[in-house]
């Protein structure tokens, strides 16, 4: 079932009278079905941060339009947008943004507190999130008091705890090393089956994308080329690593 | 580059911060200029008939608010150089030396605080002509001379020296700062909180009981007290004021978190652990806040309170518009003098009486009166004389009605301890007057002290007993042995009283050194005024500076919190915050930060006042509950100064907004 779809997606940069218009993204078209994992891949610039912060809602495309069950968010009033963006969407940003001024705890239920919801739903819903990731014993410190990859597990519970329909990553990985690295990748691959979530991520890296069932190329605002997972994982690996050759972009 | 372009570059791009440093430290020197020229300008100078007082009052407040200013400029010179720790760690990274880094921070402050060196001077002198006119309208009956303007160059340097030495002070206090950055900490980044704290019981355990003995015995109604206890009761209310900010408050905010249904609302929770993380690095900021704004407002309180008072100060003092007792002829002279100035006026004389009964009061141990006792003698009024006298009173007092065989008693609040003056009204109830043929009995007070004309007690009879007493020989005149001639008081009232310098001038004159003893209430208003308008005039400057500083320091720290908080709110933004909500967080986020100094400001000056209510006020107001005039008339100063902190709160709030936004 199509969750998202994407239609005719452009954006111009420096639309402002004076300044130099520079095209992000050209015609992009593309659907999200429901519970899939999708990835996003292309070299720096290329403008997957771009396209992510329009999926999220939280950039407007210049032109097209983005269809979230069924609905168009270009419609949606400022207020309703910021409701969508709670109730919808979840984000997991590459340096986390976490609040240094709260605990784990306090971060996580931001979002809930924000929707107002009440105190039982959302005791209720940290304790199975936090249980479920692995965080239950660090989550009266502040980030800046436990390590990368629980500061990694706490921005993907906050994302995950309003229950929303997509989560968008961006670069989750490109902080950690490998080996919290992959144990994320683990986690969401996890978070995709366990809960079924819609997950969208971009990412630079090969290794990191072959979690996924799909990867969308893009390269210079365009989406350049389409992979699906294959039955043999080293031979998945090797298929992005070839496209990966041809687009650009480094890998890890 | 050079350092000074490099410096002006620096001071274009924090020009929000530096706005209202700039502003605050012009008008510090423009107070200490307009001071130290309100001192050479001899025409000033003469219109003060208390000189020494005039001027040592300004020069001591003077150096009070350039304490402050130093204190003001050292404090909000370091958290600025902290918050700019990122931008100097990188010019350190980029090679350049500690010292030279410094030398450009020093320039910075150096250009910025010549700027309001020459600015505040140049407005001091702009205004100096104002500014001598405005002190001589408040604190000057009628003060006709004509102030030129002047400028005085004796002024100018002795403003500048002091400035230019805290400039020094302030590069020095800077490079202490500079030296002790290490590079490492650029790295670390602003992540780890500097200002976290959970805050403790004890301390609040211990704020609470010092602010609770501080306000107790401040608002105890024995002055004696007061005045014993007034260091001990200060140091308790700072020292409970610190504490409180420095522990108590985190603790308070501990169990805000608590209450999750509250707590766990969006703008709560983003608010309060906000202000939480950053308690500590403002604590001592809030108190020294709360201590100086209920300095301000008490002082000013004060003044104002005062000032409004002269007038009814000035007759519950001398009673009439002006009386006199001592030879007769002086009489005629005063007659001549109010005709030669074409001044309407009435006057009455009456004898001083005196009368001696056996009588003992005593009180515990306290003997009140004692016939035996040569300084202890009444002055006697029949209620017919006493009627008549008061009607040229400008104190209002109703005739009274005394039955035969009692009396009333002239009693203004003694010990100014209710319960005391109590007991002593009941004791005086108690003693029977005994005079040769009858005895009489106190029924009833009444607040007419100043009838005694030179004694201390005064009593009004019956007028059918007063007659007896008087063939009696129990009520004499007041010769005494070594008296004068002359008995009688001669009490006048005339139109224009306070304004009237003219006459009171002339009349002062001729009983001066000649009457036995005289008053003039228009001496006395002057003398009020003079003293209390210069209160007034100073603690408005004063309280100005204050405001100012404390206000532009806070907005500082807001505005350099602003720029750290600034990611956080694109991140909050970015999960669901719409706008609405962030106006709600940013003004939960900084409301607190100016409105529970203030709070805590006003309600140590509302104990302050209570104090000086029961030392000062109570003594001067004769309405019965001086307390409410008293709080009523600084409910004024505090509203003028919620309101300067209002618009300060915007202010800051607008260009919180704009740097998070
Ligand atoms: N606010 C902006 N104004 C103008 N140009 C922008 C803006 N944001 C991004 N761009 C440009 O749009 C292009 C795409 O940027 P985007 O951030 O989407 O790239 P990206 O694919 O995420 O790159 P990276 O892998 O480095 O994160 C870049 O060339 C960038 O310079
Ligand atoms: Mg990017």
């Amino acid at each position: 079932m199509s969750l998202m779809r994407v239609e005719n997606i452009n954006k111009v940069y420096g639309t402002r009278k004076g300044a130099r218009k520079f095209q992000a993204l050209k015609q992009i078209n593309f659907e999200v079905h429901e519970g899939e994992f999708i990835g996003i891949m292309g070299p720096s610039g290329s403008g997957k941060t771009t396209l992510l912060n329009i999926l999220g809602s939280i950039d407007r495309p210049t032109n097209g339009r983005v269809f979230l069950d069924g609905v168009d968010i270009a419609s949606l009033k400022k207020k309703q947008l910021a409701e969508h963006r709670i109730k919808n969407i979840g984000f997991v940003f590459q340096d986390f943004n976490l609040l240094d001024t709260m605990t784990l705890k306090e971060n996580i239920i931001l979002p809930l507190a924000i929707h107002g919801a009440d105190v039982h739903t959302i005791e209720t819903r940290l304790q199975k999130l936090a249980t479920d990731l692995g965080i239950l014993t660090v989550l009266d410190k502040y980030p800046y008091e436990v390590s990368g990859g629980e500061q990694q597990r706490a921005a993907a519970c906050r994302a995950l705890i309003t229950d929303p329909k997509i989560v968008l990553a961006d670069e989750p990985t490109g902080n950690l090393d490998s080996r919290s690295g992959r144990a994320l990748l683990e986690l969401l691959a996890q978070i995709n089956r366990t809960y079924n979530t819609t997950i969208l991520m971009v990412t630079h890296d090969a290794f990191a994308a072959s979690y996924c069932q799909r990867i969308l190329f893009i390269r210079d605002g365009e989406i350049y080329h389409e992979l699906y997972a294959r039955e043999d994982k080293q031979q998945y690996f090797d298929a992005i690593i070839d496209v990966v050759s041809v687009v650009g972009g480094e890998s890890k | 580059m050079k350092l000074t372009t490099l410096a002006f570059r620096n001071i274009k791009r924090n020009f929000s911060k530096y706005v209202m440093y700039f502003f605050t430290l012009t008008f510090s020197v423009f107070t200490v200029y307009s001071f130290l020229a309100l001192l050479q300008n001899e025409v000033v100078n003469h219109a003060f008939i208390y000189r020494e007082r005039y001027r040592s009052m300004l020069i001591g407040f003077g150096v009070v608010i350039f304490v402050f200013v130093t204190f003001f400029l050292i404090s909000s010179n370091t958290s600025f150089i902290r918050a700019r720790k990122k931008e100097i760690s990188l010019y350190s990274l980029f090679g350049m030396t500690n010292r030279k880094v410094s030398k450009l921070i020093f320039l910075e402050t150096m250009l910025v605080g010549l700027a309001a060196l020459v600015v505040g001077i140049l407005a001091g002198i702009f205004f100096s002509k104002l500014i001598a006119m405005i002190l001589l309208n408040v604190t000057l009956v009628d003060f006709v001379g004509d102030i030129t303007f002047s400028i005085h160059p004796r002024s100018i340097y002795l403003t500048i020296l002091p400035f230019l030495g805290v400039f020094g002070l302030m590069g020095l206090s800077g490079l202490r700062v500079i030296s002790k950055f290490e590079l490492v900490e650029l790295f670390k980044g602003e992540k780890v909180s500097e200002g976290k704290s959970k805050g403790s019981y004890i301390l609040l355990f211990l704020s609470v009981l010092l602010l609770g003995c501080g306000y107790y015995f401040a608002a105890t109604v024995d002055s004696y007290l007061i005045i014993m206890y007034s260091l001990p009761i200060l140091i308790s209310v700072i020292l409970g004021t610190y504490l409180f900010f420095w522990g108590g408050l985190p603790k308070i905010l501990h169990w805000l978190k608590k209450n999750k249904t509250k707590y766990y609302r969006g703008d709560n929770l983003i608010a309060i652990s906000a202000f939480n993380h950053r308690v500590r690095s403002i604590a001592s900021t809030m108190a020294t806040i709360a201590v100086l704004s209920a300095v301000a407002t008490t002082a000013v309180a004060t003044g104002y309170t005062l000032y409004k008072n002269a007038e009814k100060d000035t007759y519950s003092r001398v009673g009439f518009d002006a009386y006199f007792y001592g030879s007769e002829e002086l009489l005629d002279d005063v007659y001549q003098a109010f005709k030669n100035h074409g001044v309407e006026f009435e006057s009455y004389t009456s004898e001083r009486l005196v009368a001696r009964p056996e009588l003992r009061i005593t009180l515990d141990d306290w003997l009140y009166y004692d016939s035996d006792n040569a300084g202890d003698y009444f002055r006697v009024y029949p209620q017919s004389v006493f009627n008549e006298i008061i009607t040229f009173s400008r104190r209002d007092l109703k005739p009274v009605h005394i039955k035969p065989g009692e009396a009333i008693y002239a009693l203004e609040s003694w010990t100014n301890v209710p319960s005391l003056d109590a007991e002593l009204k009941q004791a005086i109830m108690d003693s029977p007057f005994k005079f040769s043929n009858q005895t009489i009995r106190v029924t009833s007070f009444v607040d007419a002290q100043f009838l005694a004309f030179g004694a201390i007690q005064v009593i009004i009879l019956n007028d059918d007993d007063f007659v007896s007493l008087h063939q009696a020989g129990d009520i004499i005149t007041g010769k005494t042995e070594t008296g004068p001639p002359f008995s009688k008081v001669t009490v006048f009232k005339y139109d224009n009283p306070l304004r009237s310098g003219e006459v009171a001038r002339s009349i002062t004159e001729i009983l001066s050194g000649n009457a036995d003893s005289f008053r003039v209430a228009y001496n006395t208003y002057v003398e009020l005024l003079e003293t209390f308008g210069l209160v007034c005039f100073i603690g408005f400057f004063m309280s100005i500076v204050f405001i100012l500083m404390t206000a532009s320091l806070l907005y500082f720290k807001q505005v350099m919190a602003a720029e750290e908080e600034r990611g956080q709110y694109q991140m909050l933004r970015k999960i669901g915050m719409d706008s609405e909500l962030e106006k709600r967080v940013i003004t939960k986020r900084l409301l607190p930060v100016f409105l529970i100094p203030l709070i805590i400001g006003i309600i140590h000056s509302i104990f302050a006042m209570k104090s000086a209510d029961t030392v000062v006020f109570s003594f001067m107001i004769t309405q019965q509950n001086s307390y409410l005039v008293v709080l009523g008339l600084s409910s004024v100063m505090y509203a003028i100064y919620a309101l300067v902190y209002g618009v300060f709160y915007f202010i800051t709030k607008h260009q919180y907004a704009k740097v998070v936004g």
